[in-house]
């Protein structure tokens, strides 16, 4: 009852910052004006304890224990002017999301960099799902920090709030920011059971893939690139100090997967993806290399993460058109 | 992304303890500290079990030991509870609250797993703090507790931090904070406003301390004498004090005497009315608590405070139970008076009563001296000479007397302390039919003359004797001043035999550490007139020091109200002063001040520029300025990706960068 009434007060102030500060910007540095600050549930003791003390300390007309109360009251209120100013000035950007498949938690990174010569400290983040630990931001510093929302359905998922938040020095006070800074992850379909078997694997008949490159006979090397996968490294080579170079190869006989929208036939929208989904996390588990035929998209077979992905967020974004 | 590199530390404890370990040990230090000022007013099982639990609790961190059973713990906890209870017949008072929170504290650590227990255990501490003070608001404190709640808040830092944190950086951060919150919570000290009266009864502290009872045994003065424990300050306004001889400080009038202990009245005495014939002195007493309500005015009080009222033993007597924290009077005295009237009946046989069947030899001895003397008057004359003439003997270490005390004094020890004189004198006066009565109070005093203050010891503790004569009235005759004429003179060290002990002599005579002794009671005083004592009337003076002229609570209010606005723009501004964005490295400082003096001439840097790029852009924009940037540049681009420079050099190009930026002018 107490909880759900709390919730409710929350969301009215945070739609009410919304309102008021809009969409923040990416990156953004936190002005003392966005910042709220309450006592903790250990702030009001303290604050209950002081009470009892001044009561106390009056009621004996005793000047050294009244003295102690203020001492220690003064210090509750410089505590509450530390924890503003702790999250006050603060930059936050975002960092990146990997892709998730559904069904996942879609991670965010945010970047907290701290650019003034005091460090700030416990500054932790959190949204409705998911907080991250605080951590300590030391001078001219910067810490990444990850929140993550329950990624449901396929697409895109959006992390429309965050809120920084710190209960440093003494954790009487909590100081906390509304952040709505639109940021996306894609989510990729959920992969299905392995209940279908893929199509089986087609000879490349090499007009789709690059002539130069195949399988079968060295060629020669040509030097790293990212996504090269390690078993083509010549680390022969690197180990004499030539520095870092992949093997070539050339040939045709390169066996490949062809996914096919079309070839599903019988299935939902969101069946099919997820069947393409479990085919192409297969095929590059395994490392053969596979192709995705979609309504208005044909990607041509390859090998590697970048392709993967390519095709992982096709499906993802995939909008139903040619239905 | 900027080149910083992420920073997330982890440090560990030399002792490879735990965090945990490590806070718990804290805690448990900052409440042994919070308990250690108590520990003389605690109940010995009490402090034993609050140390057996600290103790427990801790070897059980360390050996990874399981924590006492639940029912256990209950059942330790109650018990005690009920024992606190058993012993103070209440939970109410200082005595009983204290060792309460005690061991609340000690029950508490033994349960202690997380940090909200042990921020509990912390508050508990700072109650314990506070309750520290009620007791006893010595200046010697302040320094104990400031250090101590220092250490308790640094550990409140320790507890509720996330990511670790070293103890001396809680202490540096908690030390800065406390500084910072110092001016605020003195000026609430200065202008918040006392409340008159108390919310609730005081509860009775019976604590146990030095100084006059409302009892005379033979012994009982002298037993007091050896203590160089402050009883109370006066100051006299104006700068003439009453002469050594005439300073009696009038305590407890005693009337029962069972021949060996004096007491009070049992009933009510009727009071006779005093007329002040002497020099008059106005002064402020400041008298240190003794859990008693006497106030030992100057004899004879003609003036004294409402509230405070004089018995019909002229002894001033304060309102409630007792003095239990340092007071002031302001007094008015008359060192000569005379009752009058007569002497009631009642009271005129209660002062001549003596035990039956006691005494005897004292007894006939008066009788004859009686017969002898003319008057009473010439009597009283008779045993002060006996007194002078014969062989009696001041000392502090009289020997023990029989079940006839008096008979065994004046015949055969023949030596005494004031209260063997002054028992002797009386009982000697009623059995020659003179009404007499015994004073105790305090004599003398030593004049300070750093601060004009006349500081009364215990061991200016004094008894004399008061006789009725006639039209006169009540009499002071003080037997002791007939055999040692300079205890009433100089005091008490120069009435006592030089191989006797007699505290605060060695002080005497030793100038330097005289002086020190007298330093340091002025600074006490100075502590106990404008902090402990400070109320109503210094608010009032401070107001009217800074130009209000009939202040009343309101000003107060106002006062305060400023204070706190001062307070919050203040601490406001430093922090956002020290917070503010600025780049640590002196190389990026310079470079960034140069940026934003080029933005000023136009020149905005983009967020992708780096400075080569930046800087040619500037120099193309500025033809002019080419030969200063490019130098700029250069040195720029190589103090900061560059080789790592000498010391020396470092320098020296740093100071060229830094003054070529400054010269620049776009």
């Amino acid at each position: 009852m107490m909880a759900s009434l709390m919730d409710r007060l929350r969301r009215r102030l945070r739609a009410w910052a919304r309102r008021g500060h809009g969409i923040a910007s990416d990156p953004i540095i936190l002005s003392g004006r966005r910042i709220y600050i309450l006592p903790t549930r250990l702030g009001a003791a303290f604050g209950v304890m002081l009470f009892a003390m001044f009561v106390g300390a009056m009621n004996y007309a005793n000047n050294l224990a009244l003295a102690l109360t203020f001492t220690l009251a003064s210090l509750g209120l410089t505590a509450m002017h530390y924890c503003q100013r702790n999250l006050a000035g603060v930059k936050f950007s975002s960092a990146g999301s990997e892709p998730v498949f559904a069904g996942q938690q879609a991670k965010f990174r945010i970047a907290v960099e701290n650019p003034s010569t005091v460090p700030r400290l416990d500054i932790a983040i959190k949204n409705d799902h998911s907080s991250a630990p605080p951590v300590r931001v030391d001078a001219n510093g910067r810490a990444v920090l990850e929140i993550s929302v329950p990624a449901t359905r396929r697409g895109r998922v959006v992390l429309d709030f965050f809120q920084p938040t710190t209960v440093h020095p003494f954790g009487l006070f909590r100081a906390w920011a509304y952040l709505h800074m639109p940021l996306h992850c894609i989510v990729y379909p959920r992969p299905s059971e392995r209940a279908m078997a893929p199509p089986p694997l087609e000879t490349d008949t090499g007009g789709a893939q690059n002539s130069v490159k195949g399988d079968e006979d060295f060629a020669g090397l040509r030097g790293f690139n990212p996504g090269d996968p390690p078993s083509r490294i010549a680390w022969k080579a690197y180990a004499r100090g030539q520095g870092l170079h992949v093997k070539v190869y050339a040939g045709t006989a390169v066996k490949s997967h062809q996914f096919d929208w079309d070839a599903l036939t019988g299935l939902g929208v969101e069946a099919r993806l997820s069947q393409m989904c479990r085919w192409i996390e297969d095929a590059y588990a395994a490392g053969r290399a596979f192709g995705l035929r979609l309504p208005g998209l044909d990607v041509p077979p390859n090998v590697g993460p970048a392709h993967r992905q390519r095709c992982l967020t096709a499906l993802a974004l995939f909008d139903g058109a040619g239905e | 992304m900027s080149a910083v590199p992420v920073t997330t530390r982890t440090r560990h404890s030399p002792l490879h303890l735990s965090r945990f370990a490590l806070h718990l040990l804290w805690v448990t230090g900052g409440f042994l500290l919070a308990v250690l000022p108590h520990l003389s007013a605690l109940q010995w099982w009490v402090a034993l079990l609050a140390a057996v639990a600290a103790s427990w609790r801790l070897v059980t961190e360390i050996r990874q030991w399981p924590f006492p059973h639940r029912a256990l713990r209950v059942l330790i906890a109650l018990i005690a509870m009920a024992a606190v209870f058993a012993t103070y017949r209440t939970l109410n008072g200082l005595e009983a609250g204290t060792a309460f929170l005690v061991l609340m504290g000690g029950m508490k650590l033994l349960e202690t797993k997380t940090p909200r227990d042990l921020t509990i255990t912390l508050f508990v501490s700072y109650f314990l703090l506070f309750a520290g003070f009620l007791y006893d608001q010595n200046l010697l404190r302040l320094p104990y507790m400031l250090v101590t709640a220092w250490l308790l808040t640094a550990t409140m830092m320790l507890v509720h931090q996330a990511s670790p944190m070293s103890i001396a950086e809680a202490l540096a951060k908690t030390a800065k904070m406390l500084i910072q919150a110092l001016p605020i919570a003195v000026l609430m000290f200065l202008f918040f406003p006392r409340l008159p009266g108390h919310f609730w009864a005081l509860p009775d502290t019976s604590k146990a301390s030095t100084g006059l009872s409302d009892e005379m045994s033979p012994g009982d003065v002298s037993e007091l004498s050896v203590s160089g424990a402050l009883a109370f300050r006066v100051k006299f306004d104006g700068s003439v004090l009453p002469p050594p001889r005439e300073r009696y400080w009038r305590g407890p009038v005693l009337h029962d005497f069972d021949g060996r202990t004096w007491r009070r009245a049992r009933y009510g005495y009727v009071q006779r009315p005093l007329v002040a014939t002497g020099d008059t002195y106005s002064y402020r007493l400041v008298i240190e608590p003794n859990q008693r309500n006497w106030v030992f005015a100057l004899d004879a009080v003609t003036g004294w405070p409402r509230g405070t009222e004089r018995t019909s033993d002229y002894q001033l007597v304060s309102p409630g139970p007792g003095i239990t924290r340092a007071t002031s009077f302001a007094l008015e005295s008359s060192t000569a008076f005379r009752t009058e009237g007569p002497l009631p009946k009642s009271m005129e046989v209660a002062d001549l009563r003596l035990p039956q069947r006691r005494n005897p030899r004292s007894i006939a001895l008066a009788k004859s001296l009686r017969e002898s003397a003319g008057s009473d008057g010439e009597f009283i004359t008779a045993v002060l000479t006996k007194f002078r003439n014969e062989e009696y003997f001041y000392t502090l270490e009289p020997p023990r007397l029989e079940a006839d005390s008096v008979d065994d004094f004046l015949f055969n020890t023949r030596r005494g302390f004031c209260e063997h004189f002054a028992s002797a004198f009386v009982v000697l006066a009623r059995a020659a039919g003179i009404p007499a009565r015994v004073v105790t109070g305090y004599q003398g005093g030593e004049f300070n003359p750093m601060n004009d203050y006349l500081i009364v010891r215990q061991s200016d503790a004094h008894a004399w004797a008061e006789v009725w004569l006639g039209e006169q009235g009540w009499v002071r005759v003080d037997p002791t001043a007939a055999v040692a004429p300079d205890r009433v003179e100089h005091g008490i060290d120069s009435a006592i035999s030089d191989n006797e002990f007699v505290p605060g002599r060695f002080f005497v005579r030793t100038n330097a550490l005289l002086q020190l002794r007298r330093a340091w009671d002025a600074v006490n005083t100075f502590w106990i007139d404008n902090v402990v004592e400070f109320g109503n009337d210094q608010q009032r003076s401070l107001l009217q020091w800074l130009g209000l002229h009939d202040p009343d609570w309101q000003d107060l209010g106002i006062a305060l109200l400023i204070s706190f606005v001062a307070f919050f723009v203040a601490i406001s501004a430093w922090l956002a002063w020290q917070f503010r964005p600025r780049a640590r490295d002196p190389v990026v400082r310079v470079y960034d001040a140069l940026c934003k003096q080029l933005a000023r001439g136009g020149m905005i840097r983009e967020p992708h520029e780096g400075p080569n790029d930046y800087l040619l852009r500037v120099v193309a924009q500025r033809p002019e300025l080419a030969g200063q940037i490019d130098e700029i540049r250069s040195l720029y681009v190589g103090l900061r990706y560059g080789r790592a420079l000498l010391g020396s050099q470092l320098a020296s190009q740093l100071s060229r960068f830094k003054f070529l930026v400054n010269q620049l002018r776009v």
